[in-house]
C-alpha cells in the first residue's frame, strides 16, 4: 500500500473502540464525528429538545468513553449507540413527565420565558411544531420504533435487536404509531402541508 | 415496498430533525469532560448502596412499575449495563 493510501485509510469503529479501551481522545473524537448525527437525531426526534439531544448526545459519548473496556470492538458499534440512545432518551422523557416539567415550567413563567411567547413562536415554524407534536404525541414505546425506522432507516430486524423485542412487537409497533401520526399530520386525507414536502438534501 | 404517504413521512420527518444541529462546542465539551473522568471499573455494589434513581414523587399508591421502570433504567445507564423494558 502506498504512503498516501495508508494515509487516506479509514480506520475501523473496532479500531477505534480498541484505542478508546486503551484511553484514547483522539479515538473519542474521531468516533464522536462519525456518528454524532445519528445520536443527535434520535434524541431530537425522541425528546422533540434541541437542547436536551445535544445533552443527550454528550451524556451518551462520555458513556462511550467510560465504559469502553465493555464494549466488544469486533461487533458494530452502531447498535451500541443507537440502544444508549434510546435508553437515555426514554429516561429524559419520563423524568420531564413526571415532575421536571412542571417545575420548567413554573421557574419559565417566573422569569417571563414561557415557550408561548412570540419570539419562541417565531422561532419555531407552526408546521414544524406539528410535526414534533405529531411525534411527541406517540406512546414512548412507539416513537423509540417510529423513529428508529424512519429517522435512521433500519429494518425491523435491526430495531428487534436495537430494543430487544421481537419482529412482530416492532411491526405492531410500527403499525400504530405510523397510523397516528398521518392521522395527526393529515397524511391520511391527503392534507400534506407543502412546505414539509422539500427534498432533503 | 414503500407506498406515498410512508415515502412523505419520511421524508417530513427526516426534514424536521435535520433543521437542527448540535452546538458546534459540543466536541471540545466531550473531549474535556471525557479527559477529567475516570474510567476505572464498576463496582456493581455501589448500584446497591447508592442507587442512582431519583425518587419520584408519587402520585397513585400502585405507581411502582414506574418506579421499577426508574431504577432499572437509570441504575442500568449509569453503570454502563444494558437494559431494555419493553
Amino acid at each position: 500500500m502506498s504512503k498516501g493510501a495508508e494515509e487516506k485509510r479509514v480506520i475501523s469503529d473496532s479500531e477505534l473502540a480498541l484505542s478508546l479501551q486503551a484511553g484514547s481522545l483522539e479515538a473519542l473524537g474521531v468516533l464522536y464525528d462519525r456518528h454524532r448525527g445519528l445520536v443527535f437525531r434520535t434524541a431530537l426526534a425522541i425528546t422533540g429538545d434541541a437542547e436536551a439531544a445535544a445533552d443527550l448526545m454528550h451524556d451518551v459519548f462520555l458513556r462511550l468513553h467510560r465504559f469502553a473496556a465493555h464494549i466488544d470492538p469486533q461487533r458494530p458499534l452502531e447498535p451500541w449507540l443507537y440502544r444508549m440512545t434510546t435508553n437515555l432518551s426514554y429516561t429524559w422523557v419520563k423524568r420531564r413527565q413526571r415532575w421536571f416539567r412542571p417545575l420548567e415550567d413554573v421557574a419559565d413563567w417566573l422569569a417571563g420565558t414561557h415557550k408561548d411567547t412570540p419570539a419562541y413562536q417565531a422561532e419555531m415554524d407552526d408546521s414544524w411544531r406539528q410535526v414534533q407534536q405529531a411525534v411527541s404525541s406517540l406512546p414512548l414505546s412507539h416513537r423509540g420504533v417510529v423513529v428508529l425506522y424512519y429517522v435512521n432507516d433500519l429494518s425491523l430486524q435491526e430495531i428487534s435487536e436495537i430494543l430487544d423485542i421481537p419482529v412482530g412487537t416492532v411491526k405492531s409497533r410500527l403499525h400504530y404509531g405510523r397510523q397516528a401520526l398521518k392521522q395527526n399530520l393529515g397524511l391520511l386525507a391527503g392534507e400534506i402541508l407543502p412546505e414539509l414536502q422539500y427534498e432533503f438534501t | 415496498m414503500e407506498n406515498k404517504s410512508d415515502a412523505l413521512l419520511r421524508k417530513m420527518l427526516k426534514n424536521w430533525v435535520n433543521r437542527q444541529h448540535p452546538p458546534d462546542s459540543s466536541r471540545g465539551r466531550l473531549l474535556w469532560d471525557a479527559a477529567h473522568i475516570s474510567s476505572s471499573k464498576i463496582d456493581l455494589t455501589l448500584i446497591f448502596l447508592h442507587p442512582q434513581a431519583k425518587p419520584y414523587s408519587s402520585s397513585a399508591e400502585n405507581d411502582w412499575h414506574q418506579k421499577f421502570f426508574s431504577w432499572i433504567n437509570e441504575n442500568s445507564i449509569q453503570f454502563g449495563i444494558q437494559a431494555h423494558i419493553i
